[in-house]
């Protein structure tokens, strides 16, 4: 898929999605070596060097940026590489996506953050990284936080863990106002999940499942809203799966108190009945919950509480999954799925804009990690992503592109298919169907 | 005279105690330049030199002025640790003074102990460094040499940097130099500065200072003396607040560094820096600091005891 | 109410100034291995009028140093004077014929100070001391080498001495008669 000289490229009659101005009109893009160079509603090029992509009836969306992502590398290539991680993103339609810190060794040095970003260069997307908040992820010593902004890390993220010394805590947070960067938060106190494995509620107990309660989140998201309102940090609280996070966040966004945060399609999607079928694709950390809390999630995203959403693309080796519950290890794969998942949840079934779903995995989480992705405008590179919104596809393990192929929705049929994705100015990804012509 | 019997910490002196001070330290830094260091005018006075906490510069420093002054001084070392528990400072106080002792200079590790001894004693005492609390005798030493180099402290732009959560020194400094109607400007990392100090001028970087700077006064940055280590490494440090030839390099003209001592080295300040010869070497202030801290001392036990 | 006499003017100092000067050649046969320390404060202007008149009458120059006696007195913690003059003697007096210059000698207890004071830069060849004014009430066996006016006085009057250096004055010597 990649060219080494960059083709011209031409979307004929696609509908743009714009959300940074939030609207909606029908053109035709031009990208002339890897820039866009013209948008206007009818565009003629006499150039035997250029493809042209039908877009008529789709809509073209700027590239999609996923803020938290697992790309295991390094340390867990068998899982996942930063090249087979960025090939589904493009897949799922997204152009920038944001690596955690919990590789082995851990993200925590200058070294490790520009290997990152150089192994990200030369892949099929724009792949940035976080850098850990604490030395080793053991939640006891701050990072060289500034050396690692330096190095280019968009924020710091112990994800995977949470640091439960509550000092610490708010010396990360002051630390972190020096440098403007978001402090990404994985919320679970260790003392309350601990040997947990899915939600507590009704499911666990029929099932025989140790339980999650949902004060393993709302403490530590209560607290971080405290620590953060003193210490005047920004931070951003990821993967919410409780009513009770929404709540909080909603009250400390009203008090000015510098939090967003950000929700995945898995617990948009699905409540805690999908375990029944003791499927360990569902075995995710923070746990599916209850369907009052999907039901809070979803109105979060709807009243505009919630800021993101984000894959917390997992990847496992089958010997990982393919066990028992107890012993499966946490976590789904998502970068393929994000768009549909979501849009099938949000605006098939709740009719949300479409607008405001792209919004949620362009603009607005590039606006919390600071970078200038998200848009649509002439002069500049091109990361687009044109979207079939009829389509509907069932999920199966042999389409994949990723490493790991332990995804919570096989099997589902949803709604909504990525077409191409322009990636850094070049076709990056495009499904082989009818609508190309060369 | 001196407003007060004792030296506990700065804000208790008045502005004329200090221009009286400065006014006769020049007197005894020019017999510390004698060859014969000394005059007879404290004769027969007797001085105990209470360290409760390990400290060989200023213990040192104060034992020579003492000894320029011709009075007897007696050290009386102690870490608190070996100090037997049950044995308060003020028995141990007590017992030293029944052997008509006329000052007492007394560091502690532990906030407050001096002026908690000063109230339990008739004789003048001098705070030579309570915990993180106040060091006067360095705040006044640092004062005598901005005035030697500068002649003047009105509008002198002084940017203190470093750890300020551990610092004795800089409690004392501040004060003392918004006294005299120095410009500050903190320089520290969050962590390493206490939350109030929210409202001062506080920058984060030894770049947004080193050039418009008349003074880079720098703290110590001991990793193992925090209470917890907080502060990630020394790389980091190095990064955003030590002093290295570059930087150094950047300062304005007649600009100085100072630093309370011990330095250091590659932590707060570069090896390069130390070691530098030539034209900014001159920048370099910090052995001058401890020559002045000898004839500070000296002044203040000559206008205490000389009463 | 004070009472005051006026003893000398500004003509007969410098004529004293000059006769001293002179005085010193004699008696030393030139101004050979000579320095001059004034005491602080009016002996500092004097030693160098007196420096000055050698160095015209002579053409050489003359080494001239300042000594403030304050850590050498006797009296410390009965009368103390805070803020001490600067004592600058910059260069070695070992061997020098040293000669002190004050402006009014009375008990002799400060140039008892100002001798120790002086033996701790060093061993002279000898001391000689001028006096502007000698008011007599010795406590120790001192005595000037050269004597501006000897002036009997009473302990209860006090001489004023005023020199144009240190008061911004015309020079001016007075006794104040303190009424009872």
């Amino acid at each position: 898929m990649k060219e080494s000289k960059k083709k011209n490229l031409l979307i004929k009659s696609g509908s743009i999605i714009d959300p940074w101005h939030n609207r909606e009109f029908v053109s035709d893009i031009l990208i002339k070596d890897g820039i866009i160079s013209e948008i206007k509603e009818e565009i003629k090029v006499k150039d035997n060097n250029i493809y042209e992509i039908n877009a008529e009836g789709c809509k073209v969306s700027p590239g999609f940026l996923d803020m938290h992502v697992h790309l295991r590398e390094p340390g867990f290539e068998d899982e996942e590489t930063i090249e087979t991680g960025a090939l589904a993103a493009v897949k799922g339609g997204f152009t920038t996506v944001v690596c955690m810190a919990n590789t082995r060794p851990v993200v925590d040095t200058q070294s490790l953050v520009k290997y990152i970003l150089k192994k990200g260069n030369s892949s099929a997307c724009r792949v940035l990284s976080v850098a850990a908040m604490t030395k080793g992820l053991e939640g006891k010593s701050i990072t060289e936080m500034g050396l690692l902004a330096d190095a280019g890390a968009v924020g710091f993220s112990d994800d995977g863990m949470c640091v439960s010394d509550s000092r610490l805590m708010y010396e990360i947070m002051r630390y972190s106002t020096q440098f403007d960067l978001p402090l990404i938060l994985h919320e679970e106190d260790d003392y309350i999940s601990g040997g947990g494995l899915v939600h507590e509620g009704d499911y666990s107990n029929i099932l025989g499942l140790k339980g999650i309660s949902r004060l393993s989140d709302d403490l530590m998201i209560e607290r971080d809203i405290s620590l953060a309102k003193r210490s005047g940090a920004r931070i951003h609280i990821t993967h919410l799966s409780t009513r009770g996070g929404v709540e909080m966040i909603k009250k400390a966004k009203e008090e000015g108190v510098k939090v967003t945060c950000d929700v995945t399609p898995h617990h948009l999607f699905f409540n805690d009945s999908c375990l029944t079928s003791f499927n360990t694709n569902f075995k995710v950390k923070p746990p599916i919950r209850s369907e009052e809390d999907r039901q809070a999630l979803v109105a979060g995203i709807k009243s505009g509480v919630i800021d993101a959403i984000v894959s917390d693309h997992a990847p496992h080796l089958d010997t990982e999954k393919n066990t028992t519950f107890k012993l499966a290890s946490f976590g789904t794969i998502g970068l393929e799925t994000l768009f549909s998942a979501a849009f099938t949840s949000l605006c098939v079934e709740e009719k949300m804009e479409l607008g405001k779903l792209i919004n949620l995995i362009s603009a607005a989480p590039s606006k919390i990690i600071g970078v200038d992705e998200g848009k649509i405008e002439a002069g500049r590179l091109a990361n687009l992503t044109v979207i079939d919104t009829e389509a509907e596809e069932e999920i199966k393990k042999g389409n994949i592109v990723s490493k790991s192929k332990n995804s919570a929705f096989l099997g589902q049929k949803l709604k909504g298919r990525i077409i191409c994705t322009i990636s850094r100015g070049s076709l990056a990804y495009t499904i082989n169907n009818k609508k190309e012509k060369g | 005279m001196l407003s007060k019997k004792s030296i506990i910490g700065i804000e208790s002196l008045e502005k004329e105690d200090i221009g009286l001070v400065l006014a006769n330290a020049d007197s005894f830094l020019e017999i510390s330049g004698r060859d014969v260091k000394k005059v007879p005018v404290l004769r027969g006075k007797t001085i105990a030199n209470l360290f409760f906490e390990p400290s060989t510069r200023t213990k040192t420093s104060f034992e020579i002025a003492a000894k320029r002054l011709s009075a007897d001084i007696i050290n009386f070392s102690s870490s608190t640790s070996s100090v037997v528990k049950g044995e308060s400072i003020v028995d141990t106080l007590k017992t030293i003074l029944s052997m008509n002792v006329d000052m007492v200079i007394m560091r502690h590790s532990d906030s407050g102990a001096v002026k908690i001894a000063d109230s339990f004693v008739e004789v003048p005492v001098i705070n030579a460094g309570d915990g993180k609390n106040q060091h006067p005798t360095q705040a006044l030493l640092d004062l005598y040499t901005i005035n030697k180099v500068f002649g003047k402290f009105k509008g002198l732009k002084v940017a203190i940097v470093g750890d300020f959560i551990n610092s004795r020194v800089a409690g004392s400094n501040i004060n003392l130099f918004k006294k005299m109607g120095m410009d500050i400007t903190i320089v520290s990392p969050t962590i390493l500065l206490p939350e109030d100090f929210s409202k001062m001028d506080v920058r984060h970087c030894i770049d947004d200072v080193i050039e418009e700077s008349d003074i880079i006064y720098i703290l110590r940055m001991q990793f193992e003396r925090q209470d917890r280590k907080f502060y990630p490494s020394i790389m980091e440090y190095n990064r955003f607040l030590s002093l290295n030839m570059e930087r150094l390099g950047r300062m304005k003209p007649g600009s100085i560094v100072m630093h309370p001592g011990p330095v250091n080295r590659g932590i707060e300040i570069t090896d390069e820096v130390m070691e530098t010869r030539g034209k900014l070497r001159e920048k370099i202030v910090i052995e001058r600091q401890v020559t002045y801290g000898v004839a500070i001392r000296m002044a203040l036990i000559y206008l205490i005891l000389g009463q | 109410m004070e009472e005051k006499a006026h003893i000398l003017g500004k003509n007969d100092i410098e004529r004293i100034v000059s006769r001293i000067s002179h005085e010193i050649l004699e008696k030393n046969r030139g101004p050979e291995n000579l320095i001059f320390i004034g005491l602080q404060k009016r002996g500092v202007p004097l030693s160098g009028r007196i420096a000055g008149n050698i160095e015209k009458f002579e053409g050489i120059k003359i080494k001239t140093g300042k000594l403030d006696i304050t850590f050498y007195r006797d009296d410390i913690g009965h009368n103390i004077k805070p803020v001490s003059q600067i004592t600058d003697i910059s260069f070695d007096i070992e061997g020098k014929n040293i000669i002190l210059v004050d402006d009014v000698l009375y008990t002799g207890r400060t140039i008892r100070a100002a001798m120790d004071a002086l033996i701790d830069f060093g061993r002279p060849k000898s001391i000689q001391l001028i006096v502007l004014i000698d008011r007599g009430h010795r406590e120790l066996p001192i005595r000037a080498d050269y004597v501006g006016k000897n002036l009997p006085t009473s302990r209860s009057e006090s001489v004023e001495v005023k020199l144009r250096e240190t008061d911004g004055v015309e020079d001016s010597v007075t006794v104040v008669k303190k009424e009872e």
